[in-house]
């Protein structure tokens, strides 16, 4: 009986082995493990024997049954990863073809540089002004301390539409508008972006719309050494850092002294190349300090309080910092163009 | 302005100081040099002597020449020449073998079969402007005097062409630098050299009372010097005055012309001169309240206005005040006698007149940046000096003054402190004393006090802040530290409507869109096919082309035009958005404009191609308002019945938010779109006002769900023209609070559905926030829909 035993054990065994998926080993599982399997019939034998010899021979069946159990669990846990392996190998696929085409859109170039210097300024502690672009020529010219038949007029070609009322030829006209508005109180900190327009003719150059960016801090004892630094900040967030400015004498109506502003070639940092026409420098924009008679006849004490301003040409910086040829492409909108300013540079 | 190094050297030396050097200088002061550029150049130059001169044998114009260029046998050369005027005896400039003119290099050559070591030179030939010369002297060779020195090799200084012009772009504050002698002082202060002018001041102050009478009938002349001269010789200007002139860019006419225009380029005061034989009346007045045509001395007839200042003599208007004289009283060779005019004429007026005739003389040019007013009796002075020395000038009478100058010196005070807080320096007193010294302000230094005494030709010194300006740019700019301003804190932030065109933006190139910005200023048929325009369109009152003649009412014609040029150009996919104000009279609204051509996901490959139709304008604009805290339940889409020019009737719609009209958004009428060759567009044009002045909802924290929901899917028949809208509405409300939400996930109509109705299938989320809906709870609010649905809509559960 003990040969009987061992032999289904054996041939259990054996059978767990040559089980090739998790089908045939669940019918070697039936066959020796199920109700009426092979070890329940040993089971059965237990009946013929003594009371004696009942107790040896049950541990033997049931050694047998964890045997039989074991080798099946251990089966199955082969057959199921191997299942799997070859469900996963049968997956595969082609990692080379491209993605989901996922299109993210783009911010207009002048856009996007407006975006980077506004968020130096907010990070300074300045607001952002706003104003009309048909605005009165008592804004754009009479409080910028540019009356009529005034020579500077003649610097600026301007759109009229009666009179009293033109389109603004500078975003000055928004400074005026803000020191009106602040009816000599200080501190003033504000920068005012936005569209302005001139009678030019269009050329890879010249464009009778285009957008300004003006600066205005009016308070105690600012100097021209503060709009120095100011600037050079400014110079870092559009062309990267370690920009150096320099300041050249010039003149405009609202401001002395008056500067022309040349930031040191980010091309090729100051040593000479064709950007900056073997200079160094390339100009970028007009700045001074306020007109004390600006500050007059807008309220403010010019004896207590000084200021300084500077204005820059979106357009020009842009076209300085890609290289790009013709002002044209601002406004034709090329989507081939849009599609290059995909990101804050 | 052309200025002359030659003659600028005539005031203050130079010495040392190349022109490109000075360029250099007066550029860091403020005078900005757009060019420097040589009169004349070349290298290997003499001058020789044509000694023989035969016909070459081989050509039937070229000529065979020897010519000398020294006195030893060996410096004869042999010279093909081609002009038509060289001939034996000839004085002429001789380029040789080796020398560089600005038309290439000189070589030894051979000119069918005849040696030619050298060439023979025009002036042209030599870089001197065309402009400057005789035709006889641009066809041919420059004939030298007969006592030119045969060997001279400094060509150039002899003929008087050793300069070199400096292309001065002068800011309008400093139209003073419009004189040379003021030219002068500016440059002696920047290099801290002497200035000498010439030697001028008291000359006129010759001559007996005479009969000529001055009278002033306008306010707009304040001030007229006059003078009788009755004995000039008109002839040739000398050479030198002749260059100077030409370097300046004033063609010389003659004696007593030229110094009326050498004078005013020296004191920079106009001036005018006149045949007093043809002023036989003896008298002049100012007037400025005629209305009549006259012929100006460059022989054009002009319409005077009102307002003109006109010189008459004897009723008759003999010229336009500061900008041009008459024809009538125009000095000519028979000229005896003259009458000068050194005046001061109003700024504004002259400027008007100028303007309006487009007559931009150099006299005018003056008048309106503004001229001293003590530059008269300089003018004066220097004018009867040059006309004794140059041209015999005799028979002065006493100047004659009308007016007056009520020249006020004027005096600023500035203090140390102040500049050096104003500029954020620490300059010395030394170091600002040294400057004002260098300008001829005269400083008066007392303590912390500077007083300085403004040279009358600094009309554009008034102020302190003046003061500091000269200091700093004579300094120089690199003395500037970096700083910020120390301002107590401000805080920078956004205000609502700059943040919610930050988040368009942001949204909006999220969707995959381009910003792009177009052109404000558009046609009359754009103004004319304008979608809702804000108002009456803007038109500038002088347009620089018709289709750049009103301010834009609406966006729509000018996206459309983007999308036109992007097609025109291959570009596949366009989607857009501008935002931008509009115009109209008295008003103005900003707008967000979109538009769609192409689909918005196109990728075919792996199988997701979502077209850019109304429905994806429409996800947008959804999407969008609820980033701006705008929900459902405050957007309102509604059919278009405002704009079925532009827009598909059936494809389009109007959106709202609560009670406030946004813009129609939606397909393009096809009949409109296919005026810009384009075909499925989708657009939207938006008002932001209504968010600017509105308020989106806040964000709110509400507990998340505990008890779970149950989803019910029905499939319902009914009648094709009941719209989602409707259907959806009747659920809402019929189920109260139970239903969660509920959406519409297919559409079918065809077999097994009648004619005229469609299949909808619909899924219903029940849930509470209090408890687990009971089985009984579902059934009764679900029947209570089914009802509703039956009853109102006429819509049955499909078998």
């Amino acid at each position: 009986m003990q040969n009987q035993v061992e032999n289904v054990r054996l041939e259990a065994l054996k059978a767990v082995e040559a089980a090739s998926d998790l089908e045939s080993l669940q019918q070697v599982r039936i066959q020796y493990l199920g109700k009426k399997g092979s070890v329940q019939g040993l089971m059965s034998l237990m009946r013929d024997l003594s009371k004696e010899e009942k107790p040896a021979f049950g541990a033997q069946v049931n050694a047998c049954k964890e045997a039989i159990s074991a080798a099946v669990e251990q089966k199955q846990a082969e057959l199921a990863k191997k299942a799997m392996n070859a469900r996963l190998e049968n997956e595969k696929i082609d990692i080379t073809l491209s993605g989901n085409r996922f299109q993210i859109g783009t911010q207009h170039p002048l856009m996007l540089i407006q975006r980077e210097i506004e968020d130096l300024f907010l990070g300074m502690g300045y607001t952002i002004a706003e104003g009309p672009e048909v605005e009165l020529d008592h804004y754009n010219f009479e409080l910028a301390n540019i009356p009529k038949d005034h020579p500077a007029r003649d610097m600026q070609d301007t759109f009229y539409i009666d009179p009293n009322t033109l389109l603004r030829t500078h975003t000055t006209a928004m400074q005026m508008r803000e020191l009106e508005k602040a009816k000599g109180r200080v501190p003033i900190k504000l920068i005012c972006p936005g569209k302005v327009y001139r009678r030019d003719d269009d050329d890879a150059t010249h464009s009778h719309q285009f957008m300004q960016m003006e600066g205005l801090v009016v308070g105690e004892k600012i100097t021209l050494a503060d709009l120095k630094g100011t600037l050079t900040y400014m110079a870092d967030t559009i062309f990267g850092g370690g920009r150096q400015v320099r300041f050249r004498p010039s003149y405009f109506p609202f401001t002395e002294p008056s500067v022309e502003v040349d930031v040191s070639c980010p091309f090729c940092n100051g040593k000479g190349c064709s950007v900056c026409k073997h200079s160094g420098w390339i100009e970028i924009l007009g700045a001074g300090m306020v007109h004390p008679h600006v500050l007059e006849i807008n309220g403010f004490d010019a004896e207590k309080y000084s200021g300084f301003a500077f204005g820059v040409g979106l357009e020009r910086v842009t076209m300085l910092k890609y290289g790009i040829d013709d002002i044209r492409n601002f406004y034709t909108n090329d989507l081939r163009f849009l599609k290059m300013f995909d990101r804050y540079d | 302005m052309k200025l002359s190094y030659k003659w600028l050297s005539e005031y203050v030396d130079l010495s040392g100081i190349s022109p490109e050097e000075l360029a250099r200088r007066m550029t860091t002061a403020g005078l900005e040099v757009e060019g420097v550029e040589a009169v004349a150049s070349g290298t290997n130059l003499v001058i020789g002597e044509v000694l023989e001169c035969w016909d070459h044998p081989d050509s039937d114009h070229l000529h065979v020449t020897k010519v000398r260029v020294g006195d030893n046998p060996e410096d004869v050369y042999q010279i093909v020449c081609g002009a038509p005027n060289v001939r034996a005896g000839l004085k002429v400039v001789v380029a040789m073998v080796g020398s560089q003119l600005p038309g290439g290099k000189i070589l030894a050559r051979n000119v069918r079969g005849q040696d030619s070591n050298g060439m023979i030179c025009s002036l042209n030939e030599l870089g001197v402007d065309k402009h400057w010369l005789s035709e006889k002297q641009i066809a041919g060779i420059e004939e030298l005097p007969e006592d030119a020195p045969v060997g001279e090799k400094d060509v150039f200084g002899y003929l008087g062409l050793d300069d070199t012009i400096l292309d001065v772009s002068l800011t309008p504050n400093r139209a003073d630098c419009l004189s040379m002698w003021n030219m002068a002082k500016e440059v002696g202060a920047i290099l801290r050299r002497e200035v000498h002018w010439p030697d001028y001041a008291g000359k006129s102050d010759v001559g007996e009372k005479g009969d000529f009478r001055l009278a002033l009938a306008t306010e707009k002349c304040s001030c007229f010097y006059g003078k009788v001269v009755n004995h000039v010789k008109v002839g040739p200007s000398p050479k030198w005055m002749v260059d100077y002139l030409h370097a300046a860019g004033i063609n010389s006419i003659n004696n007593v012309v030229d110094i009326s225009n050498f004078v005013m380029m020296e004191t920079g005061q106009p001036l005018h001169y006149y045949d007093l034989s043809k002023l036989p009346h003896h008298e002049i007045t100012v007037v400025d309240d005629r209305e009549m045509k006259m012929v100006a001395l460059d022989g054009e007839e002009f319409d005077i206005c009102k307002g003109d200042i006109l010189i008459t003599t004897g009723g008759e208007a003999t010229g336009i005040a500061g900008v041009m004289g008459g024809e009538e009283s125009m000095i000519d060779e028979n000229t005896q006698a003259i009458f000068i005019e050194a005046a001061h004429f109003d700024q504004v007026a002259v400027r008007r007149t100028s303007i309006r005739l487009n007559l931009i003389t150099e006299a005018a040019q003056r008048f309106t940046k503004g001229v001293e007013v003590m530059g008269m009796r300089k003018a004066m002075d220097r004018s009867v000096q040059l006309l004794a020395e140059y041209a015999d000038a005799s028979g002065f009478e006493e100047t004659i003054v009308a007016g007056s100058e009520n020249y006020q010196p004027v005096v600023v005070k500035e203090t140390l402190t102040h500049c050096n807080e104003l500029l954020g320096t620490s300059f010395t007193m030394e170091q600002v004393e040294d400057v004002l010294t260098a300008l001829d302000f005269q400083p008066e230094i007392n303590g912390d006090e500077i007083l300085c005494h403004i040279p009358s030709y600094r009309i554009d010194i008034e102020r302190p802040a003046d003061i500091d300006e000269e200091i700093i740019r004579l300094i120089g700019f690199d003395s500037l530290q970096n700083t910020l301003p120390a301002l107590s804190a401000t805080v920078g932030q956004l205000t609502p409507a700059q943040k919610l065109r930050r988040t368009i933006r942001d949204t909006m190139t999220g969707f995959g869109l381009h910003e792009i910005v177009t052109y404000t200023l558009i046609g009359e048929n754009f103004v004319n096919s304008a979608y809702a325009p804000v108002g009456e369109a803007i038109a500038l009152a002088m347009p620089m082309s018709e289709a750049r003649k009103y301010i834009r009412t609406s966006l729509l014609n000018s996206v459309l035009e983007c999308a036109q040029y992007n097609r025109a150009h291959q570009n596949v996919n366009n989607h857009f958005f501008e935002i931008s104000k509009v115009y109209g009279k008295g008003v103005e609204e900003e707008r967000l404009a979109i538009l769609l051509d192409g689909n918005v996901h196109d990728d075919p490959l792996h199988g997701h191609v979502i077209p850019g139709d109304f429905y994806a304008l429409k996800g947008m604009i959804t999407a969008w308002l609820e980033k701006c805290g705008y929900n459902a339940s405050r957007v309102h889409f509604n059919e278009n019945r405002r704009d079925t020019e532009h827009f598909h009737p059936f494809m389009s719609a109007e959106v709202w938010i609560d009670n406030n009209f946004l813009g129609v958004f939606g397909r393009i009428h096809p009949e409109y779109e296919r005026k810009f060759d384009l075909k499925d567009v989708v657009y939207a044009e938006l008002s932001l006002e209504p968010l600017f002045h509105g308020k989106g909802s806040r964000i709110r924290y509400s507990a998340l769900d505990r008890y779970p929901s149950v989803s019910r899917d029905i499939a319902l028949v009914l009648k094709k023209e009941i719209t989602a809208g409707q259907l959806l509405d009747v659920v809402k409300k019929a189920g109260r609070k139970l239903v969660r939400s509920s959406e519409i996930f297919d559409i079918y109509e065809g077999s097994h559905v009648p004619e005229g109705y469609k299949s909808v299938a619909l899924r219903i989320i029940y849930q509470a926030a209090d408890h687990t809906l009971t089985e009984d709870e579902i059934t009764q609010a679900h029947t209570t829909i089914l009802t509703s649905l039956k009853k109102q809509l006429d819509a049955e559960l499909r078998a």
